[in-house]
């Protein structure tokens, strides 16, 4: 069941909004402090990636449903109608110790995968649909 | 975001505090610049007390990483003090942990990085 929903522009001053709507749906679903911090990363993250990489050099909008079902787990669903764009297809950035030999960039994807519990992709007719499962605390 | 300095002995001590986000990471860009033109052998240090960041996301790592290799061309040393835990998860997650060098406090980094600042430094 879908609980609530917002969107957005996918400008980049705009994205507070919807990181704001992600804080409140976490909150309400009842993450501790240090998990929807956690969350409200994982979708910074994932709305700058949208922005940059779903629609390069043009605006479009991005949903953001907020659900809770029987399974004890929030569920974000993020969809936009640009490109398709897989956050996951991204390829897993290299982390060598030495500052010099790393890239700049593409740490973004990593924390997500690595804070989510889950994260799934797909395109479903023009819609990137990407959705955060996030276990509840029991 | 809000960035502020001084100068200890030979230590620049920058204490950042706020959230550093997408929003805020250019800004926190330009601050760590107006630094880092000096930052060179012993002379000149940076030392970042970032015990007021209660939240930074890759577009904060991205400023550090540029930061430090701009450093490490110039031959010179930053290091960072006091990461929160939000901040510490979030450099274990990138190995930020293994490409600076972090200190639990801010006296701890200087006594570290310079004798005479971590005297002349009358904080914790």
């Amino acid at each position: 069941m879908v609980l609530d929903t917002i969107t957005i522009p996918t400008q980049l001053p705009c994205l507070a909004q919807g990181i704001a709507f992600v804080v409140a749906c976490a909150t309400a679903a009842g993450l501790p402090l240090t998990r929807v911090r956690e969350v409200e990363l994982a979708t910074e993250e994932l709305l700058v990636n949208i922005c940059h990489y779903a629609y390069p050099g043009e605006t479009g909008t991005i949903e953001i449903h907020y659900t809770q079902d029987d399974t004890h787990q929030l569920l974000l669903e993020f969809s936009d109608t640009g490109q398709p764009f897989n956050p996951l297809d991204l390829p897993e950035v290299d982390l060598p110790d030495d500052i010099e030999q790393r890239p700049v960039g593409g740490l973004g994807i990593l924390l997500i995968r690595t804070l989510m519990d889950r994260v799934t992709y797909n395109r479903t007719g023009e819609k990137n649909i990407v959705q955060f499962m996030i276990r509840l605390p029991h | 975001m809000q960035c502020t300095s001084q100068q200890i002995a030979n230590v620049v001590l920058i204490r950042v505090e706020g959230r550093i986000d997408h929003t805020t990471a250019p800004d926190f860009g330009q601050a760590l610049t107006a630094h880092l033109d000096g930052c060179s052998g012993e002379e000149h240090k940076l030392l970042l007390d970032c015990s007021g960041v209660d939240y930074m996301s890759s577009a904060g790592l991205r400023v550090l990483s540029t930061a430090a290799k701009r450093c490490r061309a110039q031959q010179g040393e930053m290091v960072l003090a006091a990461l929160q835990p939000m901040i510490q998860e979030v450099f274990k997650i990138s190995r930020f942990d293994k490409v600076f060098k972090i200190f639990p406090t801010v006296k701890a980094a200087l006594e570290a990085l310079s004798p005479s600042a971590a005297v002349a430094y009358d904080g914790i």
